[in-house]
């Protein structure tokens, strides 16, 4: 309180007065417009960071998702293709069980090894599958293709993981390493598919229906089952990523709630600051020009 | 002894005279009550000497005192000094506090964060860009992925380019701004300090004649307002009329009596527009300085988290944020560790680097940026609120109202008006006296 009132006092006090008031509603008229409470650093700083931090957060998150859905495109990718080599490596079983029965003449057994050979190019052709020009069971070396068509059986692929990155700190291999399943062809002596496969096509044109009954069946259930435990693996990554996914958007929601708390502006309290604010300044108006323009000398008449 | 026949007529006309001089002080006032720095004035009257009576009265007392009228002791203003070192002090600081909203709004502005478009944005979108080239080392994306990892380096080094550079803009102008204000001899400092010197010379000689120099004071006072606002300032009255000034932290006084020392030497512990431009600009210690350090810690950070990680050939070049770049090209960047070269290990330990120290280093900056902004502009609110305060106590002790100088003028103008009737009625009584007396 004042013991003196002066008309320049008033003047300048409602000077500041209307001042802030519309320095107020020049605030809460930004945060209506942006929809934001944090439009400057300074409006909240720790928000900032806060809010800088789970923007960063959010981005990674994304970067998991599209990482999740590549890999599982992968994974699809190379569920089609064993479920394609395990119909034909059934079918080299029913061809191999037919010869062994010793009921075949030569001529059968010749057309059963031309079309063991067919399947093992065309189970060579499943294992170059590729997704978006990768192949996706060539190791690391993904711009190779793991075997050539033809007669040379060698695996030209990598050894080395393809690994995505899924969450914080968390790497899932997508790859399968299918060279343990179809190994290095007849010539290596492996056991693996292929050496199985040409093994009983030779065996096939050579009539040694005692070898294929035998060993040639033997190696062949054994490469199955190493096949039907690729597939599971493959199925387990598959249920990994899913997993994943549902994670990260259980992440993603919380973290949009925690961000759009750090920086949103309530609309509703905004609005109603808004009008109140717009009243007040209205009414400072309509007082401020009521005061400054009135004195003694609108009362005095001489 | 009787009553001199005309002392009666003197004594109105002293009245006349009062009541003149008061009217024309309150038209003076009227006339400034909206110059700045004006302090209203007021007559202080005082009872003019009375003179003895002997041989009137019988009494034992032998002597009356006879009143004759009322002498105009001096012309004073009214003004609470107090109140103005208490305005100064503030004034240093609120201008202090508003230099440093300003130019820290700058700094804050040109950030634009927390925007989608910003620095922050940039970063995630390069770890982002490695983290897409980690799942298409080879195959048909992969040349547009190799490109966009480069682009993104690329935008991400430009804008820490882009943000020194502001900085170091912002820094230069204000040291520019600094200069402008000192500059000797057409500086804002050097003018005042030259009108002061010059007043306290005009207000000295008017004194020793013994005459109240108000409306000079007045101009001195609004000087020195003025002067308060560039750094603190305090005056010590020198007894005959003039005043000291000292400014800042200047080793001289700026103004002695009717000379003034400048240019001087001030550092950012001077207070006011000048201090608050000194710490901002100061190229070694200055504010702005630090920041620009914390962007070259930032972006050393950067260059070397991620050059670690690119073993054969440096995926950045430079070693602050004016010298940052990608060195890189789509085809020298290394996805892998090993041998085979579409491995992507590599690729997505660079993409793991997403939160790591860079961006928190950044995030704690813009956050220490936004804090001192927040800070600043807070102590300029609450100065601005402190000023007007005492602003509001100066103009209620200083200020001039109309309706007190209205109430004012009509009491002199009665007063003018009865002293005229009491001459009129002192010149019926010596007609009386001449013509009436013993005429026939």
């Amino acid at each position: 309180m004042f013991g003196r009132i002066t008309t320049q006092m008033t003047a300048s006090m409602t000077l500041n007065d209307l001042q802030q008031s519309l320095n107020r509603l020049d605030t809460t008229q930004q945060q209506l417009s942006s929809g934001k409470k944090i439009n400057q650093p300074s409006d909240d700083p720790y928000g900032t960071s806060q809010a800088m931090s789970l923007n960063g957060q959010l981005s990674s998150l994304n970067d998991y998702t599209n990482n999740i859905t590549d890999g599982t495109a992968w994974t699809q990718q190379a569920t089609t293709s064993l479920g394609d080599i395990d119909s034909m490596v059934q079918r080299v079983r029913e061809l191999v069980v037919q010869a062994a029965n010793g009921t075949y003449t030569q001529s059968d057994l010749n057309a059963s090894a031309s079309e063991v050979n067919q399947l093992i190019d065309a189970i060579k052709q499943e294992a170059n599958a590729s997704y978006n020009g990768q192949y996706i069971f060539s190791g690391t070396s993904t711009g190779t293709a793991p075997y050539q068509t033809g007669s040379t059986d060698t695996y030209q692929g990598g050894t080395g993981s393809v690994n995505r990155l899924i969450g914080p700190n968390t790497t899932l291999t997508v790859n399968t390493n299918i060279s343990s399943l179809l190994g290095n062809g007849q010539a290596s002596g492996d056991g693996g598919l292929l050496d199985t496969l040409r093994t009983i096509a030779s065996d096939m044109q050579s009539g040694n229906t005692g070898a294929i009954g035998g060993a040639d069946l033997k190696n062949l259930d054994s490469n199955f089952g190493t096949l039907t435990q690729m597939e599971a693996n493959v199925g387990a990554v598959s249920n990994r990523l899913t997993l994943a996914s549902t994670r990260i958007q259980q992440l993603q929601n919380s973290d949009t709630a925690a961000l759009s708390n750090v920086q949103d502006a309530d609309m509703a309290t905004v609005a109603i600051n808004f009008s109140t604010e717009q009243a007040a300044y209205s009414a400072a108006l309509k007082a401020g020009a009521n005061i400054v323009q009135s004195s003694l000398l609108d009362f005095l008449n001489n | 002894m009787t009553i001199p026949s005309f002392t009666g007529l003197q004594t109105a006309l002293r009245g006349l005279s009062a009541a003149q001089a008061a009217i024309d002080t309150t038209s003076h006032n009227i006339a400034n009550a909206n110059t700045p720095g004006y302090s209203r004035q007021q007559v202080d009257l005082t009872q003019s000497p009375s003179m003895t009576l002997t041989g009137l009265s019988i009494g034992p007392s032998d002597g009356i005192q006879l009143g004759t009228g009322v002498d105009v002791s001096q012309i004073s203003r009214i003004r609470d000094q107090f109140l103005d070192i208490q305005y100064r002090a503030q004034n240093s600081n609120t201008s202090n506090a508003s230099t440093q909203t300003t130019i820290l709004n700058q700094v804050q502005t040109s950030l634009d964060e927390p925007s989608g478009s910003g620095l922050s944005t940039q970063l995630q979108q390069f770890w982002s860009s490695w983290n897409d080239l980690s799942n298409s080392t080879s195959g048909i994306s992969a040349p547009a992925a190799r490109q966009a990892v480069v682009d993104q380096g690329t935008t991400v080094a430009q804008s820490l380019n882009a943000l020194d550079q502001q900085l170091a803009t912002i820094q230069s102008q204000t040291a520019q701004q600094y200069q402008t204000l000192t500059a000797s001899p057409s500086g804002v400092v050097q003018n005042d300090a030259n009108q002061i010197a010059k007043l306290n010379q005009q207000i000295s000689q008017m004194q020793a004649g013994g005459m109240n120099a108000n409306d000079l004071l007045d101009q001195r006072d609004q000087l020195l307002d003025s002067l308060s606002g560039m750094a603190n300032i305090s005056v010590t009255d020198q007894g005959n009329g003039m005043v000291q000034v000292k400014f800042g932290d200047a080793a001289s006084p700026l103004v002695s009596g009717t000379t003034v020392n400048w240019p001087q030497t001030l550092t950012s512990a001077a207070g006011g527009q000048l201090g608050a431009l000194l710490g901002l600009s100061d190229p070694t210690s200055g504010q702005i300085q630090t920041y620009r350090n914390q962007l070259d810690t930032i972006s050393n950070q950067l260059i070397s988290s991620v050059n670690s990680l690119q073993p054969s050939s440096p995926f950045f070049s430079g070693n602050s944020a004016s010298t940052i770049a990608v060195s890189a090209t789509a085809s020298s960047i290394q996805t892998s560790s090993t041998s085979d070269p579409t491995g992507n290990d590599l690729a997505i330990q660079i993409s793991q680097l997403a939160g790591g120290t860079a961006d928190q280093s950044y995030a704690t900056f813009v956050s220490k940026v936004g804090s001192d902004t927040a800070a600043a502009q807070g102590t300029q609110s609450t100065g601005t609120s402190l000023l007007n305060a005492i602003n509001g106590q100066r103009q209620s002790v200083s200020g001039v109202s109309l309706d007190e100088e209205m109430t004012n003028l009509i009491t002199f103008q009665r007063a003018y008006q009865a002293s005229a009737r009491v001459m009129n009625a002192i010149d019926t009584t010596l007609d009386t006296l001449i013509n009436q007396v013993g005429a026939h």
